[in-house]
């Protein structure tokens, strides 16, 4: 089951790699600002998939629009003389580990009881 | 419904990691050319890299300078040798006209005896040296080259006697031919009390003609060498007869 997403994974670095678009580099900034931001969403909905309250629109609207926001975000904060660049990596990088963390509680959980019934 | 809610997160899960995947591979590519990038090198770094690439290229530039003055001694070398190579062709083809090696050609003159003029070898012994102290650089009798080693002399069996010239008969009419000013040999000739007077004692009245193109053939046989060395001043008076080995000259 957890198959298909992997090979998703998988198919889109290769088209990513194919691809002839380059990421001018004043952006590369954003985009990587927007790729944490989309990695935090995929850490969530992972662990909502764990915790069984999974929405599919929450979490492909979700992934967009914070990748998106997080970019804009940062460039206006460019524009702006703030840097808001910081605050976007620590508002999500704070996530991320938070999700990280929850996913390997839930696993761990599932885990001991899969084994308390198993030895049951 | 459980089994719709399990495909529907499996299928919105898909679509996120493949643009995922696109995202990290696109910024993972992005990155990589960054840190290729002059631009975004440090000011430090880029200095360091500036004066280790200066003193190679000056180094480099010596470089050139240093093969670049080689191989110009090495072009006036092959000139000098080119030039060396010349001259000593040149020469070469002097002594082979000289020696007879090869047919020449040129302005000259030529002295005709027909058949029923009276001569003896000695006359053109005569014939011959007075052309070449008349200036000849190069003689032949008939077609035989005269050369340092050629022999003039006569046969004679029962009937009759015979001339020869390097060994060979003699035929009439006798051509000497002679290259070289043909006025100034003529002249040799024609001194009063010289060797066409001589033999207008004898009746006997060789036909001179001038010629702008004369050939000569060159000499039928080769000489060969088998006992010449040159010579060569011995280091010390003590030793006056040097070693003799067998060498072969063709």
């Amino acid at each position: 089951m957890w198959f298909l997403p992997v090979f998703g994974l998988i198919i889109g670095a290769i088209i990513g790699s194919t691809i002839t678009f380059q990421v001018p580099p004043i952006y590369v900034k954003y985009m990587s600002i927007a790729v944490l931001a989309s990695l935090d969403s995929v850490f969530g909905g992972i662990k909502s998939i764990l915790e069984d309250h999974f929405d599919g629109t929450i979490l492909l609207t979700g992934f967009f629009t914070n990748a998106l926001l997080a970019a804009l975000l940062a460039y206006l904060g460019d524009r702006l003389g703030v840097d808001l660049y910081y605050a976007a990596v620590f508002a999500f990088g704070v996530r991320l580990f938070h999700n990280l963390a929850s996913i390997r509680h839930n696993i761990l959980l599932m885990y001991r009881t899969k084994k308390a019934n198993g030895m049951r | 419904m459980q089994k719709v809610t399990k495909y529907k997160w499996q299928v919105s899960l898909t679509v996120v990691f493949v643009v995922l995947g696109i995202f990290l591979s696109l910024q993972y590519q992005a990155q990589n050319r960054i840190a290729n990038d002059l631009t975004y090198e440090r000011t430090e770094n880029l200095i360091a890299m500036v004066r280790s690439l200066s003193e190679k290229r000056q180094e480099l530039a010596f470089e050139i300078y240093d093969l670049n003055s080689k191989m110009s001694t090495l072009i006036e070398n092959k000139n000098d040798e080119k030039k060396l190579i010349a001259d000593i062709e040149a020469e070469a083809k002097k002594y082979d006209i000289v020696t007879g090696i090869t047919a020449v050609k040129g302005r000259g003159l030529t002295v005709t005896f027909e058949k029923s003029m009276p001569i003896l070898y000695i006359d053109i012994i005569n014939i011959i040296n007075e052309l070449w102290a008349a200036g000849a650089e190069a003689i032949a009798v008939n077609d035989q080259r005269v050369t340092g080693s050629s022999s003039i002399f006569y046969v004679e069996d029962e009937s009759s006697m015979f001339i020869t010239v390097n060994n060979h008969k003699l035929d009439f009419p006798v051509i000497i031919s002679a290259i070289g000013d043909p006025n100034n040999l003529e002249k040799g000739l024609t001194l009063p009390g010289g060797i066409i007077d001589n033999l207008a004692l004898f009746k006997t009245f060789p036909q001179l003609s001038k010629s702008d193109s004369l050939t000569l053939p060159k000499i039928s046989a080769l000489p060969n060498y088998y006992f010449l060395y040159e010579y060569k001043a011995p280091p010390e008076i003590t030793t006056p007869t040097p070693a003799i080995t067998e060498k072969t000259v063709p």
